[in-house]
């Protein structure tokens, strides 16, 4: 039991990181500003995941703080971009009449 | 430790393998998808459904009443503000024309201007 349940945490574990990785490389090739705001939301996202799996791996509550303050917070930078630089960002636009 | 601090244990870590398991395949969603709006959509998956399942997990897990009424709190807000910012985003995707090659269904803000409903 407790075998399968190090092995299922630590797989989780594996699977954020390598989400983790996957989205770098969304920022990093993000056409426009709007895909890496909308990419930073989820790398939030992913920092809370983290977080619970290693909270739920040592059973420690000292971090839920700083969920539910990333949680709060975390929309705060895409809000930022999509109302102040979303408007000089041409990259890949068409023009619309 | 009784059975049933066991059987929580175990559905616990079940359920926070399945969230990461959502995370990931909304992730990939982000790497394939062509255009702004259907990685927005894409987005909300992990925003979401993931989250809500991470949490349920971590909640069979500590097992405590402030712990559960702290990730009640992480799960509401992540459900409030993901809309806020995935309506935003897309809003600024429409005005600056990312919205892919016109494959919209229904375009609600070409509308001309006295019929458009108000923002």
């Amino acid at each position: 039991m407790r075998l399968a349940n190090d092995i299922l945490l630590n797989a989780a574990l594996t699977l954020i990181i390598l989400a983790g990785v996957l989205l770098l490389i969304r920022i990093w090739r993000g056409p426009s500003m709007l895909d890496r705001a909308v990419a930073v939301d989820v790398a939030a996202v992913l920092i809370i995941a983290g977080i619970g799996v290693d909270a739920a791996m040592t059973r420690t509550r000292y971090y839920l703080s700083i969920m539910l303050v990333l949680a709060f917070l975390g929309f705060t930078s895409s809000v930022g971009i999509a109302r102040f630089i979303a408007s000089r960002d041409r990259a890949g636009t068409k023009e619309r009449p | 430790m009784n059975a049933w601090q066991q059987t929580a244990d175990l559905a616990g870590s079940i359920l926070l393998f399945l969230g990461a398991a959502v995370c990931l395949a909304g992730v990939i969603g982000m790497l394939t998808l062509p255009d702004v709006l259907t990685r927005s959509a894409t987005a909300t998956n992990p925003q979401t459904f993931g989250m809500l399942l991470l949490v349920a997990g971590l909640a069979l897990r500590l097992r405590s009443g402030v712990d559960l009424g702290t990730l009640a709190l992480v799960a509401f807000f992540q459900l409030l503000t993901s809309a806020v910012a995935a309506h935003l985003v897309a809003r600024a995707a429409y005005r600056t024309g990312q919205t892919g090659d016109c494959a919209l269904l229904y375009d609600e803000l070409s509308a001309p201007e006295d019929t458009r409903p108000s923002a």
